[in-house]
């Protein structure tokens, strides 16, 4: 005798009519929808480690993108299947069209339609789409919602929920939907889906083969939709000519923790359900009338610090019953209990209802699975180092701030470093207010596709340090572009994998030492520099990378001179930034020879007759600041750089370049003032017209209280002395001896005076 | 036809009423004069069994109604809650029409409402003549509606001040009002309940003390959700002001509602119906209670000063009105609206020339 339990995907009233119909039945052998290439995984259901949600996962191991998940809730009609047949000994098998052929046909459909570029999801979606309670390809809609919209319903899940979950009365209930579905699929005639047809001959071969093996009694479970198609059976031979000569893959699963928010369908999954905290708390209280549900509603708001009192509590159940009785409900349902909790204790407002939706409707949590089930190595090692380091995975986001000098901390960090190069993106690396090289705010959300990474990633090795170490050697080696490379390395210098930074800093040296081009050299330095910080809290190569910094800076102090010549006026304001990071760079590394060598090619560049003249108006520049150009050496230059002999243009370009970014030079140096004012004043008026737009660029960069002391210094009359004068005598020496010691004091200066006491 | 003014919910709608009271079988809850689903059906409309069709009173979300409906049922009183001109006290006028058949017994509710006019008064005179006596006590609609069982209705809520408003609290928890000066109480009856309205837009309105506000059930009022359900209140509303009003105009054409329902929600929402372009938002709240007295105001004005067909200059003087609540602001908010937003619609010429000349 065959007995065909037709369900709803995660529905607590199909789950309860499962368990009694098995109950009362007692099958010998148990049909399940799902991947028979996971039979072996269904020994563990029932083992007290694996707590649901949870999920199968099935994957092709040499390409474990293209993967599927099965979840499952405590709630689950199947996982209520399975268990009953666990609890009582009998057989239970899956009975869908193995994973390992429907993979390949996709494969095949993939390479048929032949999109090149288009890129992969990273989630292979097929089992989520093939768990729907229906999936009629021709009818967008819901098929449910036809007969719902018959019966007087909007919405296609109401309509079941009140027809077949809250059901106390059920001994009719799977005839009662397998004819339903049965006028359905006579309604709207399947469009011919081969896969479809497939799952659903591969369902009735594995009845087929349990009949076979004199199995009496057999329950299947299944969506709905199928139901029909496997109480009609063909004739065998249709459905093995149909099967026979499939494509086929090699799968392996294993069971992962799933979530209540991947459960439902906010995230995207085909069968979701809305509320999977509410199907829990139904499935656990099945005779609640409310009470229970609204006591926990007042708990939450409570700790939220919302006074909610018992009255509360009672006038709201009241309410939901009245609501009920209204519609006609045997009972409240969600809805009715949503209402009055708006109507009664949140007076109205709907905000509140977004923290029960989170807190108490979806409930988001997360699963177990024993840690005796075969996984893969990395899978166990990031486990292990999850436990040790006190690191849980949880389903809501959690935020962890790392102070790097502790020695625990410092490990987590590492580890979150490398679970990053290895694109597991568990953790997402957040700003720290405040300075400091030391600490790091991590924010940590476990999802469960992560695990299909962490499959993928498998096969760069068993642990991940050594993963993270291999997979980002073949990143740095494939690498081709210096920027790429350095961008690796600034990551992998954090995770502490010192093979991998060696190789890092060896490709960049190959990269750069085979690239012409100074330009890229110097786009790469600051950031290589940059990393040369860390040095500082974490015992780290810094001092590798300082040792390429400095070759790489060679490279660029030899080719920078000739590369500024002959150059486009864009190509020399990119030039310009350029030069501004890359002396910032220079001034953070220290360095007394490569400061060295780097003044010297800034004298080279200043000094060249044909260089461009923006640039080497800020080579000028420079040097002033570094005081390589002081006095009446830096009037000599600025004077020789706007004689008369100079085109306009060229000098304008150069004044442009020497006073980049401040105006400041101008106000407080009054030679130099001097200067510009005098080659100013003598411009004849064509002259003045033509360099007037190229010094309008140059003051525009200025800050406008800049330009406005500016302007009041030329309105002055120019000289500008008068402010001097007020500068040098108008400090009182006594008074400004009083504010010593605070300054002292501020800058963290022990004063001398105390020390004597 | 009546010669009053206006009618109360339960004298317009009598027949309607007692059409769904013969039709109503279910049981009742005590001294209510139908059942609890035969008053959602009066308040969102629909057909009865018999083929009558019943008008819907408010057009919105049923549920809110069940919700409304069902709070009265419980021991809880209901507070409709919601911005000025969102039907709040049309639909508590309904509700108590629908209930106990009286809309009656009303307090309106002021910054000088005391507590006589909400519990009970004196007849000073025979007060003075005959000492303290039931004959010299003045009933209040809410001890009237307790004795009677009956809905009490209170306007504004909020607007009375804390102090009075908290002598609602023994009414409504213990259902019972005393007369210490005649060593007696009043009892409220079963079907007793109340209804208050109070809008949360204006400033300088007294909270609720969280001892009373437990006392009632808060359903809010949205604003419409929808262009078209708005149009269809605006519609409905215009046709029994005709009727009422005896108005020689023609009904409005669909596409002037539809105008002046498309100015008022996107100077409210402060973005125009297509979404692309932000607005200024004006003082006011523009509600579909403003829109419809300006299509009301219109209808007049063609009526008797036009040749009975509504243009835009009948309106225009309306929704300038409405929009312009505060001189300067307001003002600048309503030309840039007409300027960026009225002036380049093609079929809007005439709405913007008519505003012009009155700017």
């Amino acid at each position: 005798m065959i007995h065909i339990l037709g369900i709803r995907h995660h529905g607590p009233g199909s789950a309860k009519n499962v368990k009694d119909f098995l109950e009362a039945l007692k099958p010998d052998i148990v049909l399940v929808e799902g991947p028979p290439e996971a039979d072996p995984l269904l020994q563990w259901v029932n083992h007290a480690g694996l707590k649901p949600p949870v999920a199968i996962l099935v994957y092709q191991p040499d390409d474990p993108q293209r993967s599927s998940f099965y979840p499952f809730a405590e709630f689950s009609p199947e996982w209520q299947a399975i268990a009953y047949a666990r609890r009582n000994n009998i057989h239970v098998r899956f009975m869908d069209l193995p994973m390992g052929h429907s993979i390949a046909l996709e494969n095949e459909s993939r390479q048929v339609a032949e999109r090149p570029g288009s890129i992969e999801p990273s989630i292979n979606n097929y089992a989520l789409r093939s768990n729907e309670v229906a999936e009629a390809a021709a009818i967008r809609k819901d098929p449910i919602s036809f007969l719902a919209e018959a019966a007087g319903y909007h919405d296609g899940e109401k309509w079941w929920e009140h027809m077949f979950e809250h059901r106390r009365n059920n001994e009719q209930v799977f005839d009662a939907v397998t004819e339903a579905m049965q006028a359905l699929r006579e309604t709207f005639p399947q469009k011919e889906d081969r896969i479809e047809q497939l799952r659903e001959a591969w369902m009735r071969k594995t009845i087929r083969q349990a009949e076979k093996e004199m199995f009496r009694n057999i329950a299947v479970i299944c969506g709905a939709w199928h139901a029909p198609a496997l109480v009609s059976m063909p004739k065998p031979k249709d459905d093995n000519d149909l099967l026979k000569g499939l494509p086929k893959v090699k799968v392996e699963c294993t069971w992962i923790p799933w979530t209540y928010s991947r459960l439902s369908y906010y995230s995207g999954y085909g069968a979701g359900i809305g509320s999977p905290g509410w199907y829990d708390h139904i499935w656990h209280h099945p005779n609640d009338d409310g009470t229970r549900w609204m006591a926990k509603v007042a708990q939450l708001f409570r700790t939220k610090q919302m006074d909610t009192s018992v009255a509360h509590v009672i006038e709201a159940v009241r309410l939901a019953e009245a609501l009920a009785s209204m519609r006609n409900l045997y009972k409240a349902g969600l809805e009715e209990l949503n209402e009055a909790t708006q109507t009664v204790l949140c007076n109205g407002e709907s905000i509140l209802m977004q923290l029960i939706n989170d807190e108490l409707i979806v409930s988001n949590r997360i699963g177990e699975v024993p840690q005796e089930i075969p996984k893969p190595p990395l899978q166990l090692d990031i486990e292990k180092l999850q436990k040790r380091l006190r690191l849980p995975a949880t389903a809501d986001f959690k935020d962890y701030t790392l102070d790097l000098r502790k020695e625990n901390d410092l490990e987590r960090s590492i580890f979150l470093h490398r679970l990053q190069l290895l694109d597991i993106q568990w953790g997402e690396r957040h700003d720290v207010s405040g300075k400091g090289t030391f600490k790091e705010l991590w924010r940590l959300q476990w999802n469960p596709e992560l695990s299909i990474n962490i499959i993928e990633k498998g096969n760069w090795g068993n642990t991940v340090e050594e993963a993270a170490q291999q997979f980002v050697i073949a990143k740095a080696t494939e690498a081709d572009t210096l920027s790429s490379v350095t961008g690796l390395l600034e990551h992998t210098i954090p995770a502490e994998l010192h093979r991998a930074v060696e190789v890092c800093i060896r490709c960049i040296n190959n990269l750069a030492a085979a690239s012409g081009d100074v330009i890229q050299l110097m786009e790469v330095v600051p950031g290589l520099v940059q990393v040369t910080r860390y040095g500082n809290v974490r015992k780290t190569d810094a001092d590798l990378v300082s040792g390429i910094v400095n070759s790489m800076l060679t490279r660029i102090c030899v080719s920078l001179p000739a590369a500024c010549t002959a150059v486009t006026d864009e190509a020399a304001q990119k030039l310009l930034e350029l030069f501004f990071k890359l002396n910032d760079a220079v001034n953070v590394l220290q360095q007394a020879d490569i400061t060295g060598q780097w003044q010297q090619t800034l004298q080279a560049i200043a000094a060249a007759g044909n260089t461009s003249p923006m640039i080497a108006g800020y080579a000028t520049r420079l040097l002033a600041d570094y005081k390589l150009l002081e006095g009446d050496e830096l009037v000599r230059v600025f004077h020789y750089a706007m004689s008369a002999a100079t085109p306009p243009d060229k000098a304008a370009a150069w004044l442009e370049g020497f006073l980049k970014g401040s105006g400041t030079i101008l106000l407080i140096d009054n030679d130099l003032w001097n200067l510009v004012n005098n080659w100013v004043n003598v411009l004849d008026e064509e002259t003045f017209t033509r360099v007037l737009p190229l010094l309008r660029r140059t003051f525009s960069g200025f800050s406008s209280p800049e330009r406005k002391k500016l302007g009041e210094k030329a309105k002055a009359g120019g000289s500008g002395t008068a402010s001097r004068a007020v500068a040098e005598t108008g400090v009182d020496e006594e008074r400004a001896k009083q504010g010593i010691p605070v300054i002292m004091q501020l800058l963290g200066i022990k004063n001398l005076s105390n020390d004597q006491q | 036809m009546s010669t009053l003014l206006r009618q109360h919910a339960e004298q317009l709608y009598a027949q309607e009423l007692e059409e769904l009271q013969k039709q109503d079988t279910g049981k009742r809850p005590t001294n209510w004069k139908l059942t609890p689903q035969a008053v959602v059906t009066y308040l969102t409309g629909g057909k009865l069994k018999n083929g009558f069709e019943v008008s819907p009173k408010y057009i919105g979300n049923k549920r809110l109604m069940e919700i409304a409906v069902a709070t009265l049922t419980t021991d809880r009183a209901l507070l409709l809650y919601g911005l000025p001109g969102t039907a709040k006290s049309w639909v508590s006028e309904h509700l108590s029409a629908a209930v106990c058949g009286d809309s009656t017994m009303i307090v309106q509710g002021t910054a000088g409402t005391s507590e006589e006019a909400i519990r009970y008064g004196w007849n000073y005179a025979r007060l003075l003549a005959e000492g303290p006596s039931e004959k010299a006590l003045v009933e209040t609609p809410v001890m009237r509606s307790m004795k009677e069982g009956k809905i009490a209705r209170i306007e504004e809520l909020t607007r009375i001040g804390a102090d009075v408003q908290d002598t609602l609290i023994t009414i409504l928890s213990e259902k019972t009002l005393p007369v210490p000066e005649l060593n007696t109480e009043v009892q409220a009856v079963k079907g007793f309940n109340v209804i208050a309205t109070a809008n949360n837009r204006d400033k300088g309105v007294n909270e609720l003390s969280s001892a009373l506000k437990r006392r009632f059930n808060t359903v809010i009022l949205p604003v419409p959700d929808s262009m078209d359900e708005e149009i269809d209140i605006v519609k409905r509303r215009v046709e029994s002001f005709e009727k009422i009003m005896e108005l020689p105009a023609e009904p409005p054409a669909l596409q002037e509602i539809r105008r002046i329902v498309t100015i008022f929600r996107e100077l409210r929402s402060g973005v125009t119906i297509d979404g692309k372009t932000k607005i200024k938002v004006p003082s006011g709240t523009l509600s579909t209670a403003e829109a419809i007295s300006v299509v009301n105001n219109g209808l007049a004005m063609a009526a008797y000063f036009g040749d009975g067909q509504l243009k835009a200059a009948d309106l225009a003087a309306g929704i300038i009105g409405s929009v312009v609540k505060d001189p300067v602001q307001d003002k600048l908010v309503w030309q840039e609206y007409l300027e960026t937003v009225v002036k380049p619609r093609e079929e809007w010429k005439d709405i913007y020339r008519a505003c012009r000349d009155l700017m």
